[in-house]
């Protein structure tokens, strides 16, 4: 099966990595939606919440694709190890990279760190709605809107301790930070490809939007 | 790259919907999900419950045979790509050696094989920049070499290897290269 090919022999090619459909779908959607919730809508917003879930059912699709998914996609074919990534990296300065059939060393650890990332971001924004699905945020809102304020005395929780608040602003702190944290990996993310690519001589962006393009005739 | 886009544009239509399907599927459960964890804090024992917790339960099952069933789908149009290509590379393999055995000069490689293409006489002609007198003349001596007696047996000659068992006396082909 496919072994790691050299730069050498993708010129003769050799296939590139492709990605399935499966692959392509949860990085776009989470693409989307961390650019959605970081910079367009207003946190703790219906928009926000909903698309709060869409990206942890994109997560858990991802993670469970990455158990049960074809041979490039799982864990396995790309696990995390700092050492291989260190030495990708200096290979990538010194403009002599390998070609791998899956993300390379650094690109995997990059994305073990964004699912973290995304995890805890999700977590705590859980946390923070009380674990609401959408459907309870908008009937909420909806009561709410039609002067039925009770629905906010429940949700604050008549009693709230100094250390209940205190711990949502703990929290609080968690989901935003973490969020800019996710901008700060997909920027780095990015200068990844851009860098990768000019390397390797081709376009990493085309298999993530079209998948396969071994043979571009 | 002629006839198999078709199948490939099918397979990979067929695997782009599944992985919609698959991503609908878990957009739903997640959602099932967090709502049988919102009822298990208000009343775990209720039938209402229960009976959320096992659709639940079914839709998680789905996920994963669905994902096993995608991957399944994926690996296999792999294969069959991989096979194609193999069998591709087989038997332009086997040409090459037929023609080096019956010492087929370069040019009558080329004509030989654009032959074998179902390209005719014109066609070579214009490809090749040839007189079509010329490439007449090739293919002529291509037979010749061969042994066939035109065109038809000529092309049969490599299909021949591709059916396997073939027809009783089949008497007709020359020693292969090995």
């Amino acid at each position: 099966m496919a072994t790691p090919r050299t730069l050498a022999s993708t010129a003769v090619g050799a296939s590139p990595s492709l990605w399935d459909p499966v692959v392509r779908l949860t990085h776009w959607g989470i693409a989307a939606s961390v650019l959605t919730n970081a910079v367009l809508d207003e946190g703790g917003s219906l928009l926000h919440v909903s698309v709060g879930w869409i990206v942890m059912a994109l997560l858990v699709l991802r993670l469970v694709w990455g158990v049960l998914g074809p041979a490039e996609a799982r864990f396995s074919a790309f696990p995390p190890n700092p050492v291989t990534a260190v030495r990708h990296l200096r290979q990538l300065v010194a403009g002599r990279v390998r070609h791998y059939p899956s993300h390379n060393p650094a690109g995997a650890l990059m994305a073990y760190a964004f699912w973290a990332t995304l995890a805890v971001v999700t977590a705590s924004g859980l946390y923070l709605t009380g674990g609401a699905t959408p459907m309870q945020v908008a009937e909420e809102k909806a009561a709410v809107a039609s002067g039925d304020w009770s629905a906010l005395i429940a949700e604050g929780g008549g009693e709230s301790s100094e250390e209940d608040k205190s711990l949502r602003h703990t929290v609080e702190e968690v989901h935003e930070v973490a969020a800019n944290l996710l901008l700060l990996l997909a920027a780095l993310h990015i200068a990844g490809v851009i860098v990768e690519g000019r390397v390797l001589r081709r376009s990493l962006v085309r298999p993530m939007l079209l998948g396969d393009v071994r043979r571009g005739k | 790259m002629s006839e198999s886009p078709d199948i490939r544009t099918a397979g990979r239509r067929q695997t782009a919907a599944l992985s919609i399907f698959l991503l609908i599927q878990t957009l739903g459960t997640v959602f099932f999900v967090g709502d049988v964890i919102g009822d298990l804090r208000e009343d775990p024992g209720s039938a209402h419950f229960i009976f959320e917790a096992v659709v639940t339960a079914a839709l998680v099952l789905g996920i994963i045979f669905g994902a096993f069933a995608l991957r399944r789908t994926i690996e296999l149009l792999r294969a069959q790509d991989q096979a194609l290509a193999v069998a591709r590379g087989a038997l332009s393999d086997v040409i090459e050696g037929q023609f080096t055995a019956w010492a087929l000069t370069p040019a009558e490689r080329d004509v030989g094989l654009l032959a074998l293409k179902g390209l005719d006489v014109a066609e070579i002609a214009e490809l090749r920049g040839a007189a079509q007198g010329t490439v007449r003349a090739q293919l002529t001596r291509i037979y010749s070499k061969a042994g066939v007696s035109g065109r038809a047996q000529f092309a049969a000659f490599f299909v021949e290897d591709l059916l396997g068992a073939g027809v009783p006396s089949a008497e007709a082909s020359t020693v292969k290269a090995g």
